[in-house]
């Protein structure tokens, strides 16, 4: 903080060069495709805090255009393709290709009613990355906490990688050391378990599920 | 104290055995390894008992601890609920001492004992956790989280009575922390076992009054809630177990203005 104007205008031809530099190797390859780094991920996930907290947060919003908003947040930012091949573990290989995408429709719209419904009890929680790290090849994993004094903050890491597309997106989220994705699949693997491995039986119990939550939260 | 001890593990020995046969899972047909991995993972042999356990839990919750639960956020607001939490912590706090010490974690026993005596003083008793916000968070340590460091493995999973998700080790733990605790020996003393009782009751219908909302959840969103839970509890206990072995004190920053 002690550079004087002088100072600062005489390294500006070197900061124009710097600059000019960083920008030819952003055109020279197509914008998404670059590789991210753990940074970018940490600032995804700050960003898709900010904008869930300032749309779908927001109060005196009806139920339906809540869940709307969420929607278009979530499909846009979670690798739901990817979380859902995950979760039905062994019987996404035994599913055909349209219960494949049924189920990916399902249990996007579980998740959408779920949330879309805790956010309208936002009570002014903020969202801090603390910090981000690279979790395997293409993955990330980003550190985050829950603030809302006086209660203790809530420790929530973020599993993040790069799709195919060159986008983050989110695979996981982990809760006090609790992932979704893991209790999620074990709640479907064992609902499965009991029906014969039917995958027609799961997403029959899905849809009532949906219809229920729907029914619920009005929209 | 180990005439206690061994005289307890022998009798929940000798009920886990009489349990186990009356309700064992089928294992999956060997030639099926992918749901034969499955069920090693979820390592719940019991499954048909433990599903009743829960079912009466269920019962038991939805009739008596629920509707409890509800008058008791009705009558009493957040704040009040708060200091009824807070100071049920800290009568907790001796007993995580002891574990935190025979785990070997003396900086997570230094800052037990140092939350202990802020909230004792400044915190009026220990009504208002002062530590907290101070950047000083607490922890849970218990007798089965010490067994685990110790190297026990968790057994098998294992639904309680009225406590809901557990398995043999942190139920066995159980049983012996209920001997280790000061405050209930210095009341047995004098003829002031109702306060021990009190105190049980209190503590369980706050534990399960800031759970409720978050069990609801669970219970709306899925498709086998006793798989739901068995899958997020033992997340949560293996969570708590890392950081006990690794020592880690501070489950996250302290809040950043």
């Amino acid at each position: 903080m002690k550079h004087t104007l002088s100072q600062l205008l005489s390294r500006l031809p070197q900061t124009l060069a710097v600059l000019l530099l960083a920008s030819s190797t952003l055109l020279a390859s197509p914008a998404g495709a670059a590789d991210k780094s753990s940074d970018d991920a940490k600032d995804f996930i700050q960003n898709l805090a900010q904008q869930a907290i300032s749309t779908v947060a927001q109060r005196d919003l009806a139920d339906s255009e809540r869940n709307d908003r969420f929607r278009r947040l979530f499909v846009a930012s979670f690798d739901l393709p990817q979380i859902s091949q995950f979760v039905l573990a062994r019987y996404w290989r035994t599913a055909t290709p349209e219960q494949q995408q049924d189920f990916i429709k399902l249990f996007q719209e579980v998740q959408v009613l779920n949330w879309a419904q805790r956010f309208k009890d936002y009570k002014g929680e903020n969202l801090a990355v603390t910090a981000s790290g690279k979790d395997g090849d293409k993955g990330f994993v980003v550190e985050s906490q829950i603030n809302h004094p006086p209660a203790q903050p809530m420790p929530v890491q973020w599993k993040v990688h790069q799709a195919d597309d060159g986008t983050l997106k989110v695979t996981d989220i982990v809760v006090e050391g609790v992932s979704m994705a893991i209790t999620q699949r074990s709640d479907y693997n064992s609902m499965l378990q009991g029906n014969g491995g039917k995958v027609d039986a799961l997403l029959t119990a899905l849809r009532t599920k949906v219809d229920q939550m729907r029914a619920a939260s009005g929209g | 104290m180990s005439k206690i001890n061994s005289t307890k593990l022998v009798s929940i020995a000798g009920l886990v055995a009489l349990l186990a046969l009356a309700g064992c899972a089928t294992p999956p047909p060997a030639d099926d390894p992918d749901a034969v991995a499955e069920f090693q993972q979820i390592n719940d042999p019991l499954e048909p008992m433990n599903r009743d356990i829960f079912d009466f839990n269920e019962w038991l919750y939805d009739n008596g601890l629920t509707p409890a639960a509800k008058v008791y956020r009705y009558v009493v607001p957040r704040f009040g609920r708060d200091r009824v939490a807070d100071f049920l912590a800290n009568l907790k706090t001796p007993v995580i001492f002891i574990n935190d010490i025979f785990q070997g974690n003396v900086t997570r026993g230094g800052v037990t004992l140092l939350r202990f005596v802020l909230n004792s003083t400044f915190g009026v008793g220990g009504i208002m956790d002062v530590a907290t916000p101070m950047g000083i968070p607490g922890h849970i340590a218990d007798v089965g989280e010490t067994l685990a460091v110790w190297g026990a493995g968790e057994g098998f999973y294992l639904v309680l009575p009225l406590f809901g998700p557990s398995n043999l080790r942190d139920g066995i733990g159980l049983g012996i922390e209920s001997t280790l605790d000061p405050l209930s020996y210095y009341l047995a003393d004098n003829h002031m076992r109702w306060v021990s009782t009190t105190r049980f009751l209190i503590s369980g219908l706050s534990a399960y009054e800031a759970y409720m909302d978050n069990l609801e959840d669970v219970k709306r969103t899925s498709l086998d809630y006793y798989s739901a839970l068995r899958s997020l509890s033992r997340q949560r206990r293996d969570a708590q177990i890392q950081d006990a072995k690794s020592g880690k004190w501070a489950p996250v920053d302290p809040v950043k203005k």
